[in-house]
């Protein structure tokens, strides 16, 4: 009986042969349309002198000048990327000069109701704006990719 | 052929590779790693693996028939400790030639040997015979993959047999090896046809094709031959003691 | 899962309120209805949210699972600044246990993110919270150290502030993560390894090879060095275990074809953060047309050095400065170093720009200096005799070289560089300040970095992690570690927790770097001051290396 099946068993091999030849090549693929384009982290502002501290010793505590967002460096205003949005306010850094806000759905850019932190641009008074203000407000992605509010003002009408 | 004798001495040479190998240096796990209970530890050296291969599966015509051999091997374990299997054998004619299994314990003794102990059982269309099994495998310099084995019946039959094996890498993919495989027998053992002194040759050059790493059809040239008194044995049964065959087949592991 | 709150302040409060650390005044159900966590590939500020979880991949053509962070492999960029303190909620999604290492950052021992050294890991479906002080700026990256996840996927991008400002100016700054993926599972890949040490090896020598050599040395020199190879059991063409036989090298996560591009104007300065997060990959780097002035290396300041290449091993980071001038792409390029594939990103001013990539370079060989027998003909050493540790080990399972004549070559990258291009070499790294710890080392610890090619495993000194005892160091001393690989692989060894001021002859301003590629058959040291108490691992970054068995608790009482 195995002298039966020697032969329909060898032959079977010429087919498993070619079958572990072709399945080992992974198929190409076609190039995607758009390219995908790194995140710009924004310049280094103003430099300064002294190196960075490399040592494990506890830090001197911080009195030197906090970094500003893209600094004395031109803002590539281009207009197109604005999107509006409507949110509450959470919390409001002004040395950061950063809000946190819970905002609704953005379908401009797709993005879903989240909480998050947004940089303000420079020229907006923050101790104009309130945590627990609903406000109506513009985001535009700045030089690093990240969005800033643009403009913020309190949106009239309850929740 | 006491089957008990040949289990106590394929259990006795077992015990002599474990003493052997608590006799090398290989390191033992670390008494106590500190670890939080119940916490994993950060890395896992110590895992269990297993692979089987068929460096021979193929058919081998001489002009006239066509006999059908294999031999694989496979083992399950961790870096020192295996449980190993081996097997051989031929089938023509509808009968089974020439087989052996070899069911062995591993140990690593070092960089590039093992040690192995276990039990050899000679199944196939003959009359079985057991034998306990003891010798070493590995690479050798230059290259050589080595198998040294040494066997002992009940009835004080020894055999030995040698099996070394090199490849040539024509190509990347394109592989030539040649193999050899030789039995020994301290006594004759007619109903299985087999003689006394060196008994046979089991040799061939083979040039296969690696689709694949565990996929390689090949083509080769094989010699079976027997001589002394297994040839004599081989001739009065109507056997040939010399074949040449042309041999085709597939190198497969996972 | 800990909050502590040590000072809470109003505005701490609200932000707790608004923040993802108020999930712990919430039940589990409405955590995730409550605050789906910011999915912006870059977070910055004082508290994150990061969720491991299994995330699509395509890199070949066909669809994968890899592992990722919050829906994206690589994971996010962390934005952090130095001074604040940072809060990260990470948060299990994968049906295994997880975990989250900083490497590079100082961090108390608890918060070092290794499972059984640090803490017990995060067990599927449960949420640990980081919380640290950062003390250090600089480009790090983070990874899961559980497993092979770091190989599926986790792994991302750490970018630190410096707390006065930037000393280097520069005008845009991108982050060039590079990394390796395979399709295979790296269970697969080990496991093959372990019966086939070769496997992924398809530049070894062939009959073609030695018609050509004894064409071009003479038939009986290439015998002598066949046999002398053959005689070590060694192939001089093993450079990387694992190759692009099975790897697509990715740059931020994208394969050649995609282009991954990042854009500038002519004229400005360009600062590119190269990190190594790949598992198994050791990449040489270069832009032609743009020479890249390295400004930091492992994210410490050293002084700028220009050169044309870099060999970034694995875990290394390297901070460059370019300023590209002229209107047109260029193509930055990092090819493996057995040139079996490449990452390859574009720097141009527009998108869609692509300059031609270059050719690979040839595949390098292993020399008799990389097995620790430099000088000598034959192999045969007259009067050289191994050292006492290196008799101990010459024959063990886990040892297949012992290197007769380990060499210190600092002033070296490596092997095989055309002639022409300037290549940065650890020589070269000089630190801007003096270290901060001035004492001499109070003693000497030696370590010998071997493994065993054919049975693919690997160890320090001959034995694997569940084999050998923690290293101990008493808090505040100072030590020497010397290395002495002994294989005919480079290793990347880090060290966690802990600075290793590596002495390459600049004195007191040698670099402080957290990974150390030792090269074959090489021997440094470098100078550790144990001034972090825990329990901290001490392991070659090679993930398959590390994983079998090349790891070690360095234990700071």
């Amino acid at each position: 009986m195995i002298a039966r099946l020697y032969r329909p068993f060898m032959m079977s091999l010429v087919p498993l042969g070619l079958i572990a030849c072709t399945s080992s090549q992974p198929t190409s693929v076609e190039p995607s349309a758009t390219v995908p384009l790194g995140i710009d982290l924004g310049g280094s502002g103003p430099v300064i002198a002294t190196a960075q501290s490399q040592t494990p010793a506890e830090a001197t505590p911080v009195a030197g000048q906090l970094r500003g967002h893209g600094g004395e460096m031109q803002m590539a205003h281009a207009g197109q990327n604005d999107a509006h949005g409507t949110g509450t306010v959470n919390s409001v850094d002004p040395t950061q000069h950063k809000i946190n806000l819970s905002h609704q759905p953005i379908p401009e850019i797709g993005w879903p109701a989240m909480t998050m932190e947004f940089p303000v641009a420079p020229s907006i008074d923050l101790k104009a704006i309130k945590p627990g203000t609903r406000v109506n407000f513009t985001i535009e992605q700045g030089q690093g990719g990240m969005y800033e509010i643009r403009a913020i003002a309190p949106a009239g009408g309850g929740r | 052929m006491s089957a008990s004798r040949i289990f106590w001495l394929a259990a006795l040479l077992v015990l002599v590779v474990t003493a052997a190998a608590a006799q090398t240096p290989a390191p033992k796990l670390a008494p106590s790693l500190g670890l939080e209970p119940g916490a994993m530890p950060p890395v896992m050296d110590q895992g269990i693996y297993a692979h089987a291969i068929f460096s021979q599966l193929e058919g081998r015509w001489n002009g006239s028939n066509t006999e059908f051999r294999w031999e694989g091997q496979g083992w399950v374990g961790t870096d020192y400790d295996k449980l190993w299997i081996k097997s051989e054998g031929t089938l023509s004619n509808g009968t089974v030639d020439d087989g052996q299994q070899q069911f062995l314990y591993d140990r690593a003794i070092t960089t590039y040997f093992d040690l192995q102990g276990g039990l050899r059982s000679d199944i196939d269309s003959r009359p079985t015979r057991n034998w306990a099994a003891f010798g070493i495998q590995g690479l050798a310099p230059y290259f050589f993959d080595l198998e040294v084995t040494g066997f002992a019946s009940g009835e004080g039959h020894l055999a030995a047999k040698l099996e070394a094996s090199y490849h040539v890498l024509l190509t990347q993919r394109l592989i030539l090896q040649p193999q050899i495989e030789l039995n020994l027998y301290s006594k004759a053992d007619p109903a299985r046809l087999v003689g006394a002194g060196f008994s046979d040759i089991d040799t061939g050059l083979r040039l296969r094709y690696e689709f694949s790493r565990k996929f390689a059809p090949y083509i080769g040239l094989v010699y079976q031959g027997k001589f002394g008194q297994t040839a004599i044995f081989a001739r009065q049964a109507g056997e040939r003691t010399g074949d040449f065959r042309f041999a085709f087949g597939v190198r497969v592991w996972f | 899962m800990k909050l502590s709150a040590p000072l809470l302040t109003r505005r701490r409060f609200m932000q707790r309120l608004a923040g993802t650390s108020a999930l712990s005044f919430v039940p589990w159900p409405m955590r995730t209805v409550l605050a789906a966590p910011v999915r912006t590939p870059v977070l910055s500020g004082t508290e994150f949210q990061l969720e491991i979880e299994p995330v699509p991949m395509n890199v070949t053509g066909r669809p994968m699972t890899a592992t990722g962070i919050n829906g994206q492999t690589p994971a996010p960029i962390l934005r952090w600044r130095e001074g604040d303190t940072v809060t990260l909620v990470v948060s299990n999604r994968l049906s295994e246990p997880t975990s989250i290492h900083w490497h590079g950052v100082r961090t108390p021992s608890p918060m070092d993110g290794v499972p059984g050294l640090s803490f017990r890991g995060i067990p599927p479906g449960e949420t640990f919270v980081y919380r640290f002080p950062v003390h250090q700026s600089g480009t790090y990256w983070y990874h899961s150290h559980s497993g092979f996840q770091e190989q599926t996927g986790v792994y991302g991008p750490i970018v630190i502030e410096p707390k006065g400002g930037y000393t280097q100016a520069f005008d845009r700054d991108y982050v060039v993560m590079l990394s390796d993926w395979t399709d295979e599972s790296p269970e697969t890949v080990v496991s093959n390894l372990k019966f086939q040490s070769d496997y992924y090896n398809y530049g070894q020598r062939t009959l073609g090879n030695f018609i050509d050599d004894a064409q071009s040395k003479g038939l009986s020199e290439t015998v002598a060095d066949r046999l002398k190879w053959g005689k070590m059991r060694m192939s001089p063409t093993d450079i990387l275990d694992v190759s692009g036989a099975t790897y697509t090298y990715l740059i931020n996560g994208q394969p050649p074809r995609a282009n991954w591009t990042a854009l500038f104007r002519p004229g400005e300065r360009v600062r590119l953060r190269f990190i190594n997060g790949s598992s198994m990959s050791i990449f040489d780097v270069r832009i032609d047309g743009l020479p890249m002035t390295v400004i930091q290396a492992d994210g410490n300041d050293i002084m700028p050095v220009t050169a044309d290449e870099f060999r970034i091993s694995v875990a290394e980071t390297y901070d460059v400065i370019v300023q590209p001038t002229a209107d047109r792409a260029y193509t930055i390029f990092a090819q493996s170093e057995d040139r079996t594939g490449y990452a390859r990103g574009t720097l141009a001013p527009r998108p869609g720009m692509a300059a031609a990539t270059p050719p690979m370079d040839p595949r390098p060989m292993r020399t008799m200096t990389d097995m620790g027998m430099g000088g000598m003909e034959h192999g045969e050493m007259p009067g050289m005799e191994l050292s006492s540790e290196g008799k101990r080990l010459e024959g063990k399972v886990g040892v297949d070289n012992v290197a007769m004549m380990p060499t210190e070559r600092l002033n070296r990258a490596g092997e095989a560089f055309p002639a022409g291009r300037r290549v940065l070499t650890y020589a070269d790294l000089r630190a801007t300040r003096p270290g901060g710890d001035p004492r001499p080392p109070s003693r000497e610890m030696t370590l010998h970095l071997t493994g065993n090619m054919e049975r693919f495993l690997w160890g320090f000194d001959g034995k694997k992690f569940s084999e050998a005892a923690p290293i101990v160091l008493q808090r505040g001393e100072r030590v020497r570690f010397v290395l002495i690989n002994d294989s005919m692989m480079e290793h990347p060894i880090h060290l966690h927790g802990l600075w290793s001021e590596l002495e390459n002859g600049h004195g007191e301003y040698r670099p402080y770097k957290h990974t150390i590629n030792v090269k074959p058959s090489e021997r440094l040291s470098y100078l550790v001051t144990a001034d972090e108490p825990g329990r901290w691992a001490y392991h070659c970054h090679l993930l398959y290396h590390m994983e079998t068995g090349m790891f070690r608790e360095v234990r700071v009482v």
